[in-house]
């Protein structure tokens, strides 16, 4: 404003002009005057840390205090009833170094969290009965586990799996699991090692992800998947044990949304050499010729390659499969390693187990109209022709996926045997 | 002009990279999905395609009229009044543009961070913080423009490569697509991909103050090489974390993606906030850029020696249009066909001008 200069009635304009912008800039400060409309302090706030989903009878709706509806009313969904658990952490209680609070075993891990659980028809059905009985508002940016019950899990997760996508503050790098039995226990659960929970739980998962127990696989993942045309999902298998540790039990694996059948644990080693994914964890028992001649090997790496073409009119995959292994123990003196043609004999022996271990996963998954592998994907990908005309939907891949054929070239090589001569 | 004529060839690709990155990259990669499925990559690298018709149309304008902006080379091209009618019909299109690019923003930050914070007091606060800004002359505005785009590139393009550790190749085949989309839902998305380009129209008021009016073109090609790379990358990362199928599931992939991504070593553990904070800035200056065009442009028509009044003044017309839209579905119906309506005036009407002023041989005095 202003280089221009003028008479008096400019000067009057100037002057109008000059508290009109005042006027302006003392508005435009308003917002700020306000503060934070979400200021939400850390005190007021229930973090979550651990959700668990049972079934439950449909006969405990009763117990349901008529929160999101009235009983009777035309508005109650029906159906199937949920239980839902939460581990809110408790503020202040969580230490935050290894020094810190005095931590003193099992007592403290049981007062860190603090575990909740209500009854509903659906996710926020039961979230908003058990918000009206707590005063800190429910926060699920710190979401770290969500158990699913096997029970529930056969049902599908549908409604699970919308509300965890529809919500803004969860990460997709949480862990999903299925649990034998109830899914509370482990949110109940007070394992020695880690003082909070839930945080046990999620660190058994990644460091059987470092370890190569288990293929990596957050929920984000686990919803990539289950949403591919030509590929099904699935989420670890898990059951708790007396000394409240949970143990990796299988894979259980999907349909869409619903749980068709789960694995065995040595399986997961079976999936991951079909996948061809590092790191790996497993070992597995050679036998060369009677039983005291058995030796046990860890695999080191491994690589696969999947091709496919159509054969009769199907789909037909070539699996290459390359594993390296090492050596790590053997069953007593009868065998003795120290030649390298003998090493070649297990690694012989070693292709021959895992071409029946895959050929049998394969065909379990067949039987489940279940692929985990992705083969529908490779159809998709590489074949696109074939699949505009024979597939194009997920339904109609899981209808094919058990007739199709899928030949295993297996190549493994023994490179090391640990630090003993013979 | 009575500004000296300062922007230099960079700062002018500057100006266009950052008002071409903008509220659209977060439901980019939901479009191109449900253009192509796996072929999204390949179908945005032809939006690319389509949006740079109007760039050049725009920079063939301007080199042909190296000293008036659109509206004053309309008026010489096809008569005073059907070349005002043209020009209120840009002003009023940018005018929604920047409305609805606030609302857009409005609707992600109530949705993924300030939940309770009403969306009239977001969008208000950044048509303000575009407003003030509008009060600067074009030097300014190349100025504010050349100092933010490195800042948004660079971590965008932190993000979609860290994003990348995740990908599976897989995804992105075959990149024609599977077929499942007719050619009117490619076409549509094409269309509505190419329109997120379209602020770029702005070009056509920074050439007259560009120091040399003919690397206008050169100027428009880099900006549109590495906007476009950009947008493609992010696409091109998105589809292959996620898979197509997936991204249908998701509003806004690209914030998912950051979600998903974490830097080495677990630094940040998800990096969406520290893509929104960039993004805000995409946002501001994309606001900006339709906002300035707006002002400036509605100035020359009305012969005013000064812009700045008008800013203000268009303020509650902005605001009112940005509130128009009923729910978060409407407004997403509303930017495609504003969008893919828009490309008559950033496409059809810069050909018309061309074509007219070829045939009356028209031409801008040289300088």
């Amino acid at each position: 404003m202003g280089a221009r200069e003028a008479g008096g009635s400019d000067l009057n304009a100037r002057a109008w002009c000059k508290s009109a912008l005042a006027l302006i800039a003392l508005l435009s400060s308003v917002p700020l005057l306000t503060g934070c409309w979400d200021r939400l302090e850390i005190e007021d706030r229930a973090v979550v840390l651990g959700i668990s989903v049972d079934a439950i009878d449909p006969s405990e709706a009763e117990k349901e205090d008529e929160i999101t509806h009235l009983r009777g009313s035309y508005l109650e969904p029906g159906g199937s009833m949920i239980r839902l658990g939460v581990q809110i952490a408790v503020p202040g209680r969580i230490p935050l170094g290894p020094g810190e609070g005095g931590g003193s075993g099992q007592g403290s891990s049981k007062r860190t969290v603090w575990v909740m659980d209500v009854p509903g028809y659906t996710i926020d059905d039961a979230l908003m009965n058990l918000q009206q009985q707590l005063s800190g508002q429910l926060f699920f940016g710190h979401l770290r586990v969500i158990v699913v019950s096997e029970s529930l899990a056969r049902k599908g997760i549908q409604n699970l799996n919308d509300y965890l996508r529809r919500n803004s503050q969860l990460r997709r790098m949480a862990w999903m699991m299925v649990t034998k039995g109830k899914a509370l226990d482990l949110m109940k659960s007070a394992p020695e090692l880690e003082r909070v929970p839930t945080l046990y739980l999620m660190s058994t998962m990644d460091s059987a992800v470092r370890m190569g127990k288990f293929p990596t696989n957050y929920v984000g993942m686990y919803w990539s998947r289950a949403s591919k045309k030509g590929q099904e999902g699935f989420l670890p298998y898990v059951e708790m044990k007396k000394e409240q540790n949970i143990e990796l039990k299988g894979m259980a694996y999907f349909k869409k949304d619903r749980m068709v059948g789960v694995t065995k644990p040595f399986e997961i080693a079976t999936y991951m050499v079909i996948k061809g994914l590092n790191p790996a964890g497993y070992r597995a028992f050679v036998r060369l010729g009677n039983p005291e001649r058995t030796v046990m090997v860890y695999a080191t790496s491994r690589k696969s390659k999947i091709n496919v073409d159509i054969r009769n009119g199907l789909p037909h995959f070539d699996v290459n499969i390359f594993t390296e292994l090492n050596l790590e123990e053997k069953v007593s003196n009868e065998l003795t390693v120290n030649r390298s043609s003998l090493l070649r004999e297990v690694g012989k022996q070693n292709e021959k187990a895992l071409l029946s271990s895959v050929e049998s996963l394969i065909e379990q998954t067949k039987q489940a109209h279940s692929d985990i592998f992705g083969f529908g994907e490779y159809v998709r990908a590489m074949k696109p022709g074939y699949w505009r005309t024979h597939v194009k939907s997920k339904e109609a891949w899981q209808e094919m996926y058990p007739r199709i054929t899928v030949d295993f070239h297996i190549h493994s090589r023994i490179r090391r045997i640990g630090m003993k001569a013979r | 002009m009575a500004e000296a004529r300062q922007i230099t060839t960079i700062q002018a690709a500057a100006i266009l990279i950052s008002t071409i990155i903008g509220v659209g990259v977060l439901p980019l990669p939901l479009f191109a999905v449900h253009a192509a499925e796996s072929g999204a990559p390949f179908i945005t690298f032809i939006s690319a395609l389509v949006a740079m018709a109007s760039l050049v149309l725009v920079s063939v304008l301007g080199m042909r009229f190296p000293s008036q902006t659109i509206g004053q080379y309309s008026e010489t091209i096809i008569g005073k009044w059907p070349g005002r009618i043209g020009s209120i019909m840009v002003i009023a299109f940018f005018a929604i543009l920047t409305s609805l690019a606030a609302r857009e923003f409005g609707e992600v930050v109530i949705t993924a961070v300030l939940p309770r914070t009403p969306l009239e007091v977001t969008v208000t606060v950044m048509l303000l913080l575009a407003a003030i800004s509008t009060r600067n002359n074009i030097t300014t505005f190349a100025y504010i423009h050349f100092f933010y785009f490195p800042l948004l590139l660079g971590p965008a393009l932190l993000i979609t490569v860290l994003a990348l550790k995740n990908a599976d190749t897989i995804n992105l085949l075959p990149i024609w697509g599977n077929g499942n989309i007719g050619i009117k839902g490619t076409i549509d998305g094409i269309l509505t991909i190419a329109s997120l380009f379209q602020s770029a129209f702005v070009l056509a008021i920074v050439i007259p103050s560009m120091r040399r009016p003919n690397r206008a073109l050169r100027a428009s090609i880099w900006g549109m090489v590495i906007s476009g790379g950009l947008y493609v990358t992010i696409v091109l990362a998105t589809v292959s974390v996620f898979g197509s199928e997936e991204i249908k599931n998701l509003l806004w992939p690209t914030l998912e993606l950051a979600k998903a991504t974490s830097l080495p070593a677990n630094v940040l553990e998800r990096l969406d906030a520290a893509f929104l904070a960039v993004w805000v800035t995409a946002v501001f200056t994309t606001l900006f850029s339709t906002y300035f065009f707006t002002v400036t442009e509605l100035g020359n028509l009305f012969h005013l020696k000064d812009h700045k009044m008008l800013s203000f003044f268009l303020l509650p017309i902005v605001f009112l249009v940005a509130m128009l839209p009923q729910n978060i579905l409407q407004m997403y119906e509303v930017i495609r066909n504003i969008g893919q309506m828009g490309l008559i005036i950033t496409i059809g009407y810069p050909a018309f001008l061309l074509i007219i002023a070829w045939v009356r041989g028209k031409r801008g005095d040289r300088t």
